[in-house]
């Protein structure tokens, strides 16, 4: 933990010290612009209901995942209980549909809101520990949650059999447009919080936390607390989740422990590292990866997650850094090649770094 | 309260502590030698109760062939756990080597618990006890002789624990390690292979506990989760690399749950106990045991 460096996505040297800087460079602005334009044709171009239908609950998935690699990779505060707040966003926005009068899409803030609130009362006791400690206790948080929910002691959740049908967000709308309007809905969604999170990330919030989670001593030493910024870090990835709860219960119209259980979690946890943790592109190529894998498995249910065990496992020993960290290396590698500079191997270390 | 449920929770203690202590003491040895988190210690349980499945109900042999046959199973898959999530993550720079294991691991846990559920099914198979039977201590109280069994053979594993680490080489080396790393190495204690041997053996403990938690429960591919999270919250609450704080902590939660089991039922005991250790850890951040300056790396 000596010096403070920098986001793997640039590999200029002058680059490898936080700095304000820009949330995204031109070409990752561009990037995002192309994969959002084209995404938004895809339900005119391709009208297959069920490539649809998976590719939304990929993006619901991927938002569930930008806040988890808010909290896990750019905070660096090693929280395993976010299926926890996601459920929480979940049922909280059921309950008000169920419940209340309360429009569709105010339940889905409302329930964002809940668990915003939730997560920052989960934040109080983890940040009193270090290190391992942490990610013990919020794994633990989210088992006794699925543990409680699965009981169902209140009547509140409707335990295993999944809680009771909602109306959601479109139900007014015939299914295939309603499918639409879901995928358009949430690939908004995913924008913004990519895009929110990528502000963030450069912004002095932003720098705070990185400090923090790479150097404590340096970020003590300025001043900066780590316990109110990792506060308001855990409000802002819990809202998002949250969202993503809300978002999932709307579309399935219903919400299920079996979307918090261990099985979402080891699929949540390898698309975040196979990405690659901490930074804004790992998310959307985990997700992409990931999904795409689980669709080409999907006649053989019973080794899917043997293989995304497996795959997990040997991407974590042999590039920690993940995908985002692999291509950047490889990018370095070249552009290194090409300048023909003599220490070509060296700029692949302060990437390296970047994802402890 | 009765002197019924006074008499009732303490034997459950007893019962419930050791059968913890046995799990979770594999998770202290093996944090306190390697400096990692296994999260594959769950399915070494799961893992016992289908042997013990397999042994006693499949073969029908006796119970002491079933936590034979455990012991060598879950050493050699704890062993090769070790050898393909941990050793090739040693010496290397630029990530953190405890969160990069608890990963790991727990892609290796996937990969088991999936394995399991291929070639057994997701179904819960009974496994008939271990030993039949039972007394009445005191007014209705009964202790099963199934109970008693899992309680003796805990106790006598971790005092046979307390032994090979007190008297052996190899227990020596391993506190050694355990204490000073580069005093050790210096020593000429073969590190790199002391760690397969202490992570073999940690299995092995948790995966004679799966026997018997097998026996009592059912044997199926998530028979481990839920010792899984109850080894945590005794080594989050006794303190990481303690073994005296772990077996304190095995038996305060035991007390603490069979409490809750009485008093309130078995629904709220899990979350009751959640909110207790939640409340000690924001007291005492590093557990009853744990030292303060415990971070290596």
């Amino acid at each position: 933990m000596s010096a403070v460096t920098a986001p793997g996505a640039t590999v200029s040297p002058t680059a490898t010290r936080i700095g304000r800087g820009r949330a995204l460079s031109g070409a990752e602005k561009a990037g995002i612009l192309a994969l959002v334009a084209v995404a938004v044709l895809v339900p005119f171009v391709w009208s297959n209901d069920y490539a649809v239908g998976v590719m939304v609950t990929a993006m619901i998935t991927l938002v569930l995942n930008i806040s988890w690699n808010f909290v896990l990779g750019i905070a660096g505060v090693w929280n395993f209980g976010q299926l926890a707040i996601y459920a929480l966003g979940g049922y909280g926005t059921g309950l008000l549909m169920l419940h209340t009068p309360v429009p569709p899409p105010l339940a889905i803030l409302l329930g964002g809101l809940l668990a915003a609130g939730v997560s920052i009362l989960l934040a109080f006791p983890t940040l009193r520990l270090h290190g391992i400690y942490t990610s013990l206790l919020t794994f633990s948080f989210a088992q006794v949650f699925l543990f409680i929910v699965v009981n169902d002691p209140a009547g509140l959740t409707g335990g295993s059999f999944g809680f009771p049908t909602v109306r959601g967000l479109y139900s007014f709308l015939p299914p295939t447009t309603a499918l639409h309007a879901y995928f358009w809905t949430v690939l908004a969604v995913a924008a913004a919080a990519t895009l929110l999170v990528a502000w963030i990330r450069s912004s002095r919030l932003g720098i705070a936390l990185r400090t923090i989670r790479d150097s404590p001593a340096y970020a003590a030493a300025r001043g900066i607390s780590p316990l109110r910024y990792r506060v308001i870090a855990f409000a802002i990835s819990g809202f998002i989740a949250g969202v993503a709860g809300g978002l999932y219960l709307s579309y399935n119209q219903s919400f299920t422990t079996s979307a918090m259980g261990l099985t979402p979690m080891s699929i949540d946890v390898t698309m975040l590292v196979i990405g690659g943790l901490g930074t804004i592109w790992g998310p959307i190529l985990g997700t992409g990866v990931l999904t795409g894998l689980q669709v080409s498995l999907v006649d053989y249910p019973g080794i899917q997650l043997t293989i995304l065990g497996t795959i997990l496992l040997v991407i974590v020993v042999f590039v920690p850094s993940g995908l985002v960290g692999l291509l950047s290396q490889i990018r370095s590698r070249i552009s290194a090649w090409v300048a023909e500079d003599e220490e070509a191997d060296d700029a692949a270390v302060p990437i390296a770094r970047e994802e402890s | 309260m009765h002197l019924t449920d006074v008499i009732g929770i303490l034997v459950e203690t007893v019962v419930l502590g050791s059968i913890y202590g046995l799990v979770a003491i594999g998770m202290t040895l093996i944090y306190g030698t390697l400096r990692i988190l296994d999260m594959s210690q769950g399915s070494m349980v799961m893992v016992g109760s289908f042997v013990g499945w397999g042994v006693l109900v499949v073969a029908g042999w006796s119970p002491a062939l079933a936590i034979l046959f455990a012991f060598a199973i879950t050493f050699a898959l704890g062993t090769f756990t070790e050898l393909i999530s941990v050793q090739p993550l040693m010496g290397r720079r630029g990530f953190d080597f405890e969160m990069v294991t608890f990963i790991t691991t727990f892609a290796v846990a996937i990969v088991f618990a999936n394995v399991a559920l291929q070639v057994f099914g997701p179904f819960q198979k009974n496994v008939s006890p271990v030993v039949s039977g039972g007394i009445d201590i005191y007014r209705g109280v009964d202790l099963s002789y199934q109970n008693l069994t899992m309680a003796l053979v805990s106790i006598g594993l971790m005092a046979a624990l307390g032994l090979f680490l007190a008297r052996t080489r190899w227990g020596l080396a391993i506190r050694a390690v355990a204490q000073d790393l580069d005093a050790a190495r210096l020593m000429g204690v073969p590190v790199m292979r002391l760690y397969p041997l202490t992570m073999g053996l940690a299995s092995a403990l948790a995966g004679i506990g799966g026997v018997f938690l097998g026996a009592k429960f059912f044997a199926y591919p998530g028979a481990g989760d839920l010792p899984l999270l109850e080894a945590l919250i005794v080594v989050i609450f006794g303190g990481l690399g303690s073994l005296p704080g772990t077996l304190y902590a095995a038996y305060t939660i035991g007390l603490i749950q069979a409490t809750a089991e009485v008093l309130v039922g078995t629904t709220w005991s899990l979350p009751i106990l959640y909110g207790i250790i939640l409340l000690i850890l924001i007291v005492r951040p590093h557990g009853l045991k744990g030292r303060p300056e415990e971070a290596r790396l």
